[in-house]
């Protein structure tokens, strides 16, 4: 059997492919350790110091290296990116909710939300300026236009995560509560929202990580107030400083956090799922 | 069920799409339609006003400018769509077909996954001190002695944007194949491999035939993606490889709104191909 010598082939070519996947980034790493403030972007490293993330603090002394505009930007960011997951999730889980039921203009509706992820950025966002600025004229904000764009692009991904979730969902558990009386809100909220909570929290993470990294729709729908990845943006066309490395750094490990933190809370409604799973079973 | 109850059930199911129905055509259809009406307004040095005219559009098929980004679009698009093919399938193959343990499989998904929570422009930011003349792999093959002097042309050229765009895109091409290959049926290849099929044979009439959805699904992420590009050619073509973002980008920076819509439209017209050539390969509705 040929596959006897394609499989280890593979298997080497798998382990190259992933090298080609993280290679600039192991770079970015270690090149976020150089000496500063004269050590520049590129090899060698002239002595490991931990200089470029102080800088990133404020903690080091003033130098002709200006500290990266990231504070400020960094709340309007994690403010957008709730506003959009809360606004994102809702809508999601409602038109999926609805898709429960077969309609008429069911594969309409379903290609509208889906173009909104399918749609590159730079057009959404042209769209969008060209709409508030020339036609309604109105001045564009990261919390007003932007938020408008963020939430185009994230609700169809939300949509399609609780899609596959209810497509797996047994409806008689919703049909018994409604049989003994309870009305469907009651229903909704005490029997289908906890058993679709774990998707729900997919979507979340979803909305929340698409948009706090959403650069082509910001920025073309955002005002003069940057969010984190046009400030981020705004770097590359002057002089690069590893500062930027160490900011990459950080803002990598603010995800693992992110998914760490999601990964427990998916753990918790496991488990309670569970729990209740049994107690049922000895009531 | 009642007349009563479905006229109920329709209410319902309108209550619980007209929100999000709404705000789509509201803020997605809508901004798309302005672009194809602002592209025929008057442009004048410092202002736009919606006059109707085509000298916008003329001005762009006038320009060797423009008409070259829309032909460097479509080249790199090119490129970057058969790279990553050509790497991902391997990776796909191994991934979702030939790795026999649903845990190393997932493992080695989750891998190619992890990037993606770093920022894209961090990612792309980060193939500088990678190509640059005293980049990473300039200094790794110089030690080798493989080079005497450092290759320049790896940096700020057309060569780093398809290298940048490649590795960033390349796992949206290996996600769809691998999952549409992992739902092959062992028993078909079995079945073929007792009647004497080689693996050449089995791969060509089989595997490929099966996973062709999936590469379907993959090319349209990837030229949905590297057609609507401009953060990576900007970032690492210094300003050389300039697409139609990069010119949509520009106008709009100068305020030409007209211009920028001609581009915006000519964008998603390009795209609207594209993807509707794809969709002619497959029935993506019957496969999925």
């Amino acid at each position: 059997m040929e596959s006897k010598v394609l499989k280890p082939i593979l298997a080497v070519y798998v382990g190259f492919f992933i090298l080609f996947l993280y290679g600039p980034f192991i770079v970015l790493g270690i090149l976020s350790f150089q000496q500063g403030p004269e050590g520049g972007p590129q090899f060698p490293i002239i002595e490991w110091s931990t200089y470029w993330y102080r800088h990133l603090f404020g903690l080091t002394p003033p130098s002709r290296i200006a500290p990266l505009p990231v504070g400020e930007a960094l709340v309007r960011s994690l403010t957008l990116a709730f506003m959009t997951m809360v606004t994102a999730t809702i809508l999601g889980v409602m038109a999926a909710q609805a898709f429960r039921k077969r309609f008429r203009g069911a594969g309409v509706v379903f290609y509208l939300i889906v173009l909104g992820m399918m749609v590159p950025g730079v057009l959404t966002g042209l769209g969008t300026s060209l709409l508030a600025n020339n036609v309604i004229g109105i001045e564009r904000h990261w919390w007003s236009t932007a938020f408008l764009a963020h939430v185009v692009y994230t609700f169809p991904f939300a949509f399609l995560v609780m899609l596959a979730i209810l497509n797996r969902f047994d409806g008689s558990v919703e049909e018994a509560s409604w049989s003994l009386g309870v009305s469907p809100i009651t229903t909704f909220r005490k029997v289908t929202f906890p058993l679709i909570f774990p998707g729900v929290l997919s979507a979340m993470l979803f909305a929340f990580t698409l948009s706090f990294d959403e650069f082509p729709r910001t920025l073309f729908a955002s005002g003069r107030d940057q969010t984190l990845p046009l400030a981020i943006y705004g770097t590359f066309s002057v002089e690069i400083h590893p500062n930027i490395f160490a900011f990459g750094v950080m803002t990598t490990l603010f995800s693992f956090a992110l998914l760490a933190v999601y990964g427990i809370l998916m753990g918790l409604s496991v488990r309670r799922a569970k729990k209740m799973a049994m107690q049922e079973d000895i009531a | 069920m009642s007349a009563a109850s479905t006229n109920r059930e329709t209410k319902n199911t309108f209550r619980l799409l007209a929100p999000g129905v709404v705000w789509m055509i509201l803020f997605l259809v809508a901004p798309i339609m302005m672009i194809v009406y602002v592209s025929f307004w008057t442009q004048t040095t410092f202002s736009i006003n919606s006059t109707l005219t085509l000298d916008s559009w003329r001005n762009f098929f006038a320009s060797e400018a423009y008409v070259g980004a829309l032909w460097t679009t479509i080249r790199l698009w090119l490129i970057v769509l058969t790279l990553t093919f050509v790497i991902g399938y391997p990776a796909a193959l191994y991934v979702g077909l030939l790795v026999k343990s649903k845990t190393v499989s997932t493992v080695l998904l989750v891998l190619c996954v992890i990037p993606f929570w770093t920022s894209f422009l961090i990612r792309v930011l980060a193939w500088r001190p990678m190509l640059g003349k005293e980049g990473a792999i300039n200094i790794i093959l110089q030690k080798f002695g493989l080079i005497d002097t450092p290759i320049e042309v790896l940096l700020f050229s057309e060569l780093s944007v398809i290298i940048g765009m490649t590795q960033i895109y390349v796992v949206f091409m290996v996600g769809p194949i691998a999952f549409m290959l992992g739902r092959i049926d062992r028993n078909i290849i079995e079945a073929a491999r007792d009647l004497g099929a080689g693996f050449g044979r089995i791969f060509w009439k089989i595997i490929f035939p099966l996973s062709l959805p999936g590469v379907v699904v993959g090319a349209i992420f990837v030229s949905v993606m590297v057609l609507g590009e401009f953060a990576t050619s900007g970032a690492l073509s210094g300003r050389k490889v300039n697409l139609l973002g990069n010119i949509i980008v520009t106008q709009v920076g100068s305020l030409k709104w007209a211009m920028a819509s001609v581009v915006g439209v000519i964008l998603t017209i390009l795209l609207g191909i594209v993807v509707a050539g794809f969709l002619r390969i497959v029935d993506l509705k019957r496969e999925i």
